[in-house]
């Protein structure tokens, strides 16, 4: 009985604690992460009042590099990291990021196409279709603005291999600001090639676009938890081995259904149960 | 007695300070303009600003030349009054000399439905319809040069036919009664007597036709293609300079935010230079009409 009284006691008081949790806290780290953490903190603000933190998108590496050195607590990435560059720091994934290829179906022929090709296209070097085995017809490129996350992804996905960090891509395409506008212009425009996130490609597939297989690979969730679609990589919170009570929480918050809802309507893919 | 002049001396100054409210916006807006944006110059100089093609805010090394937005507004803006001033002109005389009642009352209202219309409408139609059109008749994609403008002339054409028709009907009688009564025709009195006499009135209203046009965003927006790059002809891809300010307006910050102010200022400095046109243009053909009559 007393056993219990004390557990009790315990538990109590780790709830107090919990409800209890205040201060202001640094995280920092991935831009494509951040709009995943931007609307976490702000539910997890809600729900602990007292709690502030701000996220600073500086970049995976730079995120990584501040947490060991103890600037912030808790970093975003969309780097996978190897232990040695972890160096004793945890990443936890929270998410996936798959980019889908959609075209106007009016390029018959194509349904296929490689990383490289597509780079090619998007760097501005092949600009016809009969040049990756379709028709003869001018490639219509359609882009994200700078602003997006995608547009970052893309280009490191896709681009960054055969033409290095620094973002290049061909001026001579459409600038569109969201994947709505994307969809639309892909969808009226024959010839014309862009990428959405994968949640958002169904419904575009739905409205007669056409999605591009990568290297022979479906474009699929199924295929990007299986790491079989190139186009795609996980997204991680990295931590110290021993994290604080907030970062805790708020780990362990964004891998919470509430969390992974939060992921969901950010456009990137929630993990698998 | 005292209690009523009290009181027009009071509604005098309700009506001043009304009037008032509006000089002091426009002060506002230019003061603020050009505290915000005027600082770009600090780090890039006013010729690289207006004359480089090179925009790469976000870069490394960033690039901060506006010329192919300019020249895209230009382009637009020219080509959308070669389509709109013709039909303009010639709706505004047919309203204004040669249609019976019936046929102007419809025209009429579907010229004043077409000043309605948002303009985000006019963007939809001219992805659903226009840069079809345009990349039949053009190639490519049919986000250009060519679509743009052709939305925009039929956006401006209301302000054209409107002012056009009013400038006529606005002249005097003995004007008109007088030339036919001379013996010339209908046609003879329209083109000889009446257009020029109402010049000054088309004209305004072509400059008001223009500024909407350099100074429209979204329409052009949807049509585009929004590359930021220097138009290539009709069927080359166009940014505007209010495209320019639109699309990186929502992420920009440091410099970069403040060369979408200083964009701001240049377009604020093509309607200043429109109106002064206009002022003039408008100043010297009344004193030439008086001129005229004086004579």
């Amino acid at each position: 009985m007393k056993k219990r009284i004390a557990a009790i006691v315990l538990a109590l008081a780790a709830l107090g604690a919990f409800a209890q949790m205040s201060g202001t806290y640094t995280f920092g780290g991935s831009t494509t992460v951040a709009p995943i953490a931007y609307a976490a903190i702000e539910q997890f603000q809600k729900d602990n009042p007292g709690v502030k933190i701000s996220y600073e998108a500086i970049g995976s590496g730079a995120g990584l590099k501040s947490l060991q050195e103890g600037k912030i607590t808790l970093s975003g990435s969309s780097a996978e990291y190897d232990a040695a560059a972890l160096k004793g720091m945890v990443a936890h994934p929270i998410a996936l990021d798959g980019l889908t290829v959609i075209i106007n179906k009016k390029v018959t022929g194509v349904r296929n196409i490689t990383l490289d090709n597509l780079a090619k296209i998007y760097h501005g070097d092949i600009t016809n279709w009969k040049d990756v085995g379709g028709k003869n017809m001018p490639i219509v490129v359609v882009n994200r603005d700078e602003s997006s996350g995608t547009y970052a992804s893309f280009w490191e996905l896709v681009c960054q291999k055969p033409f290095g960090k620094k973002i290049a891509y061909t001026k001579n395409a459409i600038v569109t600001k969201e994947n709505g506008e994307v969809a639309v212009k892909v969808l009226a425009t024959p010839g014309a090639v862009g990428y959405v996130g994968m949640a958002f490609a169904e419904e575009v597939v739905k409205a007669g676009g056409l999605e591009l297989y990568v290297e022979g690979v479906q474009p699929t969730t199924a295929n990007v938890i299986a790491k079989k679609y190139p186009v795609a990589r996980h997204l991680f919170l990295i931590t110290p081995p021993a994290p604080g009570a907030v970062e805790k929480a708020f780990l362990d918050f964004v891998l919470s259904p509430k969390g992974q809802a939060i992921v969901k309507s950010t456009d990137y893919i929630p993990l698998p149960r | 007695m005292v209690k009523r002049r009290l009181f027009e001396r009071g509604v005098e100054k309700v009506l001043f300070a009304c009037a008032f409210l509006s000089v002091a916006a426009v002060l506002f807006i230019t003061v603020f303009l050009f505290q915000r944006g005027i600082p770009l110059f600090r780090k890039v100089s006013v010729l690289e600003f207006l004359f480089s093609t090179r925009w790469e805010p976000t870069a490394e090394n960033p690039g901060y030349g506006i010329l192919s937005f300019i020249l895209g507004s230009l382009w637009v803006t020219l080509l959308s009054l070669v389509i709109a001033v013709p039909v303009g002109l010639s709706a505004g005389i047919y309203l204004a000399e040669l249609s019976d009642k019936r046929s102007s009352t419809a025209i009429r209202s579907a010229v004043e439905l077409l000043a309605g219309i948002p303009s985000v409408v006019y963007g939809l139609f001219g992805i659903a319809v226009i840069t079809t059109i345009s990349r039949t008749v053009f190639g490519g994609s049919g986000y250009n040069v060519a679509s743009a403008a052709l939305v925009l002339s039929i956006m401006t054409l209301p302000t054209i036919i409107n002012i056009t028709e009013v400038s006529l009907r606005a002249l005097p009688r003995e004007l008109k009664e007088g030339s036919l009564a001379l013996g010339a025709t209908h046609w003879q009195t329209i083109v000889k007597v009446l257009l020029p006499a109402a010049r000054s009135g088309i004209l305004a209203g072509v400059i008001l036709g223009m500024g909407r046009a350099i100074g429209e965003t979204m329409a052009v927006l949807m049509v585009g293609g929004n590359a930021p790059i220097p138009p290539e002809g009709l069927s080359g891809m166009v940014r505007t300079l209010t495209m320019n300010i639109i699309t990186d307006m929502s992420y920009a910050v440091g410099d970069h935010l403040t060369s979408l102010f200083t964009t701001g200022i240049v377009l604020f400095l093509f309607i200043l230079i429109l109106n002064l046109i206009v002022q003039l243009a408008l100043k010297s053909s009344i004193s030439g009409i008086e001129g005229d009559t004086g004579a």
